[in-house]
């Protein structure tokens, strides 16, 4: 009896999700997919135009170069970010002085805002009167003050942050792996005495294997996607030197402050939006290949 | 265990154990640094923090927060965030679990649909794309006038979550439910009764993830907001400090204003320490 009414039952009790995710997850993006066919400024008529946003995207040195932008944000980012989260978390796997303090002080970033971190870091990191410079001109470092968020660095200082955001979540999502390795098989290393750096090498490493690459593709993604940080903290300037791929499909769409104001494409930005999802997937894609070989061989 | 101990081990031990603490304490305190700096310049006066160079503040000037509270309009920010981190939490939880009930517990004719529909969401993003249609569907709701938007769009983005309560539901033997139907439970007594109050530990734990997903929540609060700054949050209306008249002269306000906005998330954090990390280390997000 009970049977009968549990079908209506289930499908009540996924109703508000399933509604939910219906109204606000998958028809904005087939309002996009519309759209990308059609010149549309916001307000006016709207007019179908095939695929010319998309040729037209193709010719746009700017977006491209949001998306060279990104790539170098994202491997600069990563680059630093991965060694340094394993090797924190391989020290902090096992038991010593301090482990639960250390682990809390790095992951402490992590729970901060990202815009309210990047207005903190503009401060530090102001070239007029930012911290940093007031103490490397104090102390003689510098004879003259750094433009931190000037053409030369700002892509460097915005790496920087998207760094220390980081560490702490790698850091946390290694350690979760490791706890996977027997700690036998580190002792019988020892008894053969292999040292610290074969440990990583020869255990380590290879027992994380599938881990790991779950970890990077993640990483990956995250790096490619991120602009928050960056659209407060530079705006992408100084002239578009940090602009990344979804900062600059945001700037399509809406104003990033008041002192900025937006012309609104709707249809090139949807063009441009699908375009960016497509090469995140295409180079998740391709690491996840690359990295399934190199686990086989 | 080896024995083998030759002072060439031991001095290689001290050279090798002496690299890793100040590898340790150099990245302890480059994560650290920035908060210190934000928490101390949030004391200083505006031409020491702008032209100081100072590490401690010669004068405490505790009135920053008092000013960024009430001229720069930080009780308003903080209780918008408030409310609608609140809101998100509960509402988040609800949802998540009611589906995470009915999936794991009864059979139904599209559910494996239902899952990948929940699990693609999570993985397709084109960015702020989305936030038009989202933003238009609201002002004919003409909810976009309110905080309510943004409070429904974030409960919508619930796949997290919901992934995560699957686990804990897994967890829960069904014996427990054929007992209570025996005893004369139905399915929703079953749910409020028995479930929820089993699932408590794990409801904390993601309502802490919740709340700080919402609380930190910048781009969503931005749009909605654009034409109605009453309506702004912490990390709105702390970044807008950044635009107003004078931006430089208000270093200190902004600092305050960024402490008033993460020093309670800091608390939490530090009270609830290991359930942040226990539910960051088993979820997939980055």
């Amino acid at each position: 009896m009970r049977r009968r009414s549990s079908l209506f039952n289930s499908y009540l009790f996924i109703f508000p999700s399933l509604f939910l995710t219906l109204a606000l997850g998958i028809y904005p993006l087939i309002w996009a997919f519309r759209y990308m066919f059609y010149d549309y400024q916001g307000y006016g008529k709207e007019r179908f135009i095939g695929i010319d946003n998309f040729t037209r995207l193709l010719r746009d040195t700017e977006y491209w170069h949001s998306v060279y932008n990104t790539l170098i944000y994202a491997s600069g980012k990563l680059i630093i970010v991965l060694p340094l989260s394993l090797i924190l978390a391989v020290i902090l796997n096992r038991g010593i002085r301090g482990k639960v303090f250390l682990r809390a002080v790095y992951f402490m970033p992590t729970i901060i805002s990202t815009s309210v971190m990047a207005i903190v870091f503009f401060t530090i990191f102001n070239s007029y009167n930012g911290l940093l410079n007031q103490f490397l001109l104090k102390y003689g470092i510098t004879s003259k003050a750094i433009d931190w968020l000037g053409p030369d660095y700002a892509m460097l200082t915005v790496i920087i942050m998207a760094v220390w955001g980081a560490i702490g979540n790698y850091m946390l999502l290694f350690i979760a792996g490791l706890q996977g390795i027997p700690d036998d098989l580190y002792e019988s290393a020892s008894i053969d005495g292999a040292n610290v750096v074969q440990k990583f090498w020869y255990i380590t490493i290879p027992l994380l294997g599938p881990v790991l690459q779950m970890i990077v593709m993640l990483a990956i993604i995250n790096a490619l996607k991120g602009y928050e940080s960056i659209m407060v903290m530079t705006e992408g300037g100084p002239f578009g030197k940090t602009d990344v791929m979804y900062l600059y499909v945001y700037k399509l769409f809406f104003p990033v402050s008041a002192a900025s104001p937006t012309v609104q494409q709707i249809g090139y930005g949807s063009a441009a939006g699908f375009v960016t999802a497509l090469i995140v997937g295409a180079i998740t894609i391709l690491y996840f290949a690359m990295s399934k070989r190199l686990n086989q061989d | 265990m080896s024995s083998m101990k030759s002072s060439g081990f031991q001095s290689g031990r001290f050279i090798g154990q002496s690299i890793k603490w100040i590898f340790l304490i150099a990245v302890a305190f480059f994560t650290i640094f920035p908060i210190i700096m934000a928490m101390l310049g949030s004391v200083k006066t505006n031409a020491e923090l702008t032209t100081g160079a100072t590490i401690l503040p010669t004068v405490w000037q505790f009135a920053n927060y008092a000013t960024a509270w009430e001229k720069a309009n930080f009780s308003q920010f903080t209780w918008n965030s408030l409310f609608i981190s609140l809101v998100v939490t509960v509402g988040t939880l609800l949802v998540a679990t009611m589906s995470a009930y009915a999936v794991d517990r009864t059979k139904f004719p599209g559910k494996q649909v239902y899952v990948a529909l929940q699990a693609s969401t999570m993985f397709i993003s084109i960015g702020a794309v989305v936030l038009m249609p989202q933003f238009n569907l609201m002002v004919k709701l003409g909810l976009n006038k309110s905080l309510w938007g943004v409070i429904i769009i974030l409960i919508s983005s619930h796949a997290v979550i919901y992934f995560m309560l699957i686990g804990f539901f897994k967890a829960i033997p069904k014996d427990l439910d054929e007992a209570a139907y025996i005893d004369g439970c139905n399915f929703f007594t079953v749910y409020w009764r028995i479930i929820l109050p089993l699932l408590r530990p794990a409801l904390g734990v993601t309502a802490l993830f919740t709340f700080r997903g919402a609380w930190n929540e910048y781009i969503l609060p931005l749009v909605f907001t654009m034409t109605n700054p009453k309506l702004q949050t912490l990390t709105v209306g702390l970044a807008n400090l950044r635009y107003g008249i004078g931006a430089a002269a208000e270093a200190h306000l902004m600092m305050a204003g960024a402490c008033l906005s993460f020093l309670p998330i800091l608390v939490v954090y530090v009270l609830a320490n290991k359930s942040f990390i226990q539910v960051t280390a088993g979820s997939v997000k980055g």
